[in-house]
């Protein structure tokens, strides 16, 4: 592969037209956004159309969708499962509940705010988002994957630090493995 | 060459496993000898929450409760509070509101046609079955403003009166669903892989299925004619014209045909409804919701949802909000005591199967 | 509803009220059936309604905080197939250091039940077996279910807030200050004030 500047960044059009068309969803329900799924997937939305599917493995997906509120202990999960994806990887907030707590403002066992402990992508709000919804914050996603600005996964790299510590304030018994990359 | 033992986790991310929860297996070659549930990874707390809205607020958030079928629990939240004050509900309200609950029963059936063949590895039911659901969302949608949740069955009556020609709607609705549950019977019960598949994994002992706590479906499907529309009748099932299936194979075979008579049920049910509903307001107008105290006392009420019996302890002392809503669903056994105990000696790939038959809904078992 | 149709609930309340004492039960409606036993009667009480009334299916077990009165009221809620009743029996326990004697060989899904509610309550069972943690993963504050377990001073200290929620003021407001649209009249008439 020649190395200058013009024919990477062709490359990097090419890769990112690919991407964007084959985005595979993690399968984890994390939380009540989970139900609108099933119709977002079956005949009558059909989302495989804009070459998004299910896929059992985070080490085989690219997308995680956080759908809904997390409860600390899921959290955990979650990224331990955001962790084991490999690049590239993106992640999408579902509902309301992931931007800013939505209805569980107040409640002592879920995150209000998810970019601070992984990084989002796109969000999409409501409670709970119709398909339609869910649809259209896939292809926003993908516009961000062509113009190359899905960088989340980056950003995740660069402050795993800041990452960690807000983290690990929630998660209070750290028991895994510290990823390093 | 000896076996051992090994330990499997079933979940919390497993495309197999009823919502987000985790089962570990300890299994020896393919066969399961112990399993232990995990729960808690959808807890958010409602009843701390309600003990810091007033009446008016709780109610928006009980139907977050359990996902696949919030309407049981408006209901209940909202039967327990007019039984501690001693609202009177109008009768057309109490009609719509029986409309409400067979209309979610179809709609929760329906997704676990999809979840119950999904889990079999029979993909094609679930397009049909979650692509049929959605026109019984577009009928909650038209009369409620939300697909999942609805918000509409509140304490005095119903939020709004059913709009124009609605009642048409779902009676094509109805004659479309009961012209494919003849495809989906050649589908599902008619398939000898299902059939093969099903017959003869999960059985509960109908001797101990009573003890135990089983309730709903599961419990039908053991032979007792057991259910809360009829034991004990709320809204006006009384007056409606059905009976209760029951089966004696107590295994996943006869809970799916339990359900699938059920269904049919709930489609006759609905026009029997429309057909005799009366007419007049259907809402006895609760005082500024900011104010409202409501008498101090309690109240167990409990409705039939498609999972079993579904229970609302409420207690008020008085004040503008609650005092404690504890809620028991279905799964609270099912989920946990009872799936520990029937997935003993089943195969692993059976695990998921035997979940869905119990319909396994992981929200309401931690709230 | 007459007062014939109360004649079996009824009977089987002078029948407890005959049988066990210090309990006091009344017919709050049809089909529905409440006791007020001690503490130290649970086991004995809920074993006897299984054998001898018929109370074989348990619905459901609650547990109420009342913080100013110093004590937290278990609810037992049975249900009898046969008769079609829903028995509520009830017990007051201390607030302090509060325990109760296991009843989880009576009806072993009641092991859940009474887990959930040493975590969320912080109820001792003696001799329960089971794990510690049922719903709450790696808790060390007060047991959350409290109704002196605070949860917006638990969430300003753990959690983050999206900047503008923190003042819960009115919101609609703060909007139109932002864009500089008029709020409708009939907004202003059911807002918050």
């Amino acid at each position: 592969m020649p190395n200058d500047k013009n024919s990477q960044k062709i490359v990097d059009i090419i890769k990112n037209a690919a991407r964007k068309h084959s985005l595979f969803v993690l399968a984890y329900g994390t939380g009540c956004g989970a139900i609108e799924i099933p119709p977002t997937m079956t005949s009558r939305y059909d989302a495989e159309r804009f070459g998004i599917r299910g896929m059992a493995t985070p080490r085989q997906a690219d997308v995680l969708l956080v759908t809904g509120y997390l409860a600390t202990k899921t959290l955990k999960r979650v990224i331990r499962a955001y962790e084991q994806m490999q690049d590239p990887k993106y992640v999408i907030g579902f509902g309301s509940c992931t931007i800013n707590g939505g209805m569980y403002w107040d409640s002592y066992n879920t995150i209000k705010l998810l970019d601070k402990y992984i990084p989002v992508d796109v969000y999409i709000n409501g409670c709970m988002p119709r398909p339609e919804a869910v649809i259209t914050g896939f292809i926003e996603l993908q516009k961000l994957i062509a113009e190359g600005k899905a960088d989340g996964a980056t950003k995740y790299k660069e402050n795993l630090d800041w990452y960690r510590a807000n983290q690990k304030k929630v998660i209070k018994n750290w028991n895994m493995p510290d990823y390093n990359w | 060459m000896r076996e051992k033992a090994t330990t499997l986790y079933l979940g919390p991310q497993h495309p197999g496993i009823t919502g987000n929860m985790m089962i570990k297996l300890k299994v020896e070659g393919d066969t399961v000898v112990k399993a232990q549930t995990h729960v808690g990874y959808l807890h958010r707390g409602f009843e701390k929450l309600m003990e810091r809205r007033n009446w008016l607020q709780s109610f928006t958030i009980v139907c977050r409760i359990c996902v696949p079928e919030p309407d049981p629990n408006e209901l209940n939240y909202s039967r327990a509070v007019e039984e501690i004050e001693g609202r009177e509900v109008p009768e057309r309200a109490e009609w719509i509101r029986t409309l409400m609950m067979e209309l979610s029963r179809l709609a929760s059936y329906l997704l676990w046609f999809g979840g119950q063949n999904g889990s079999a590895g029979l993909y094609t039911m679930p397009q049909w079955s979650v692509g049929d659901r959605d026109y019984i969302l577009d009928l909650f949608e038209e009369l409620t403003g939300g697909r999942v949740y609805h918000m509409y069955i509140w304490p005095g009556g119903v939020r709004r009166d059913l709009p124009n020609g609605f009642t048409d709607r779902v009676l094509q609705t109805m004659d479309y669903l009961e012209k494919r549950l003849k495809q989906y019977d050649q589908l599902m019960f008619e398939n000898t892989i299902f059939q093969r598949r099903a017959q003869g994994i999960g059985w509960i002992d109908p001797a101990k299925a009573v003890e135990w706590g089983v309730v709903g479906p599961p419990l039908r499907a053991a032979g007792f004619k057991s259910d809360v529309r009829i034991d004990d009748p709320y809204l006006i099932y009384d007056q409606l014209d059905f009976e209760v299936p029951t089966q004696q194979g107590s295994d996943v075979w006869a809970r799916a045909l339990v359900r699938r008579t059920e269904f049919q049920q709930s489609i006759n049910m609905v026009r029997q409804i429309i057909d005799k509903m009366p007419g007049g307001p259907v809402y006895n107008k609760i005082p500024n919701p900011m104010k409202w105290t409501i008498p101090a006392g309690d109240a167990y009420v409990k409705a039939e949802s498609a999972r079993g019996e579904f229970g609302y302890y409420v207690v008020s002392d008085g004040s503008n909000k609650p005092r404690r809503v504890h809620v028991k669903g279905p799964a609270y056994v099912h989920g946990v005591t009872l799936l520990e105990n029937i997935l003993e000696g089943a195969n692993i790939s059976d695990v998921s199967f035997i979940m869905n038959s119990l319909g396994t809904c992981p929200p309401e078992i931690e709230r | 509803m007459t007062e014939n149709s109360l004649d079996k609930e009824q009977q089987i309340v002078n029948h407890l009220v005959g049988t066990f004492q210090n309990l006091t039960g009344k017919v709050k409606r049809n089909r529905r059936i409440e006791v007020s036993i001690e503490k130290k009667q649970i086991t004995s009480v809920l074993n006897y309604v299984k054998d001898h009334l018929g109370f074989i299916h348990f619905s459901h077990m609650s547990c109420v905080d009342w913080l100013e009165d110093g004590y937290f009221e278990l609810v037992y809620i049975l249900w009898s197939p046969e008769q079609k009743i829903q028995l509520l029996v009830k017990a007051l326990v201390d607030r302090e250091n509060a325990s109760v004697e296991n009843a989880d060989m009576i009806w072993r899904q009641l092991n859940t039940y009474q887990r959930e509610i040493r975590e969320m309550f912080g109820v001792n069972f003696i001799g329960m077996k089971g794990d510690k943690e049922f719903i709450l993963e790696d808790w060390d504050n007060m047991p959350p279910m409290r109704r002196d377990f605070n949860t917006v001073d638990y969430i300003q200290e753990v959690y983050f807030e999206r900047p503008g929620r923190e003042d819960a003021q009115n919101v609609r407001e703060t909007i139109s200050k932002r864009t500089g649209e008029e709020i409708p009249e009939v907004a202003t008439k059911y807002s918050r004030d």
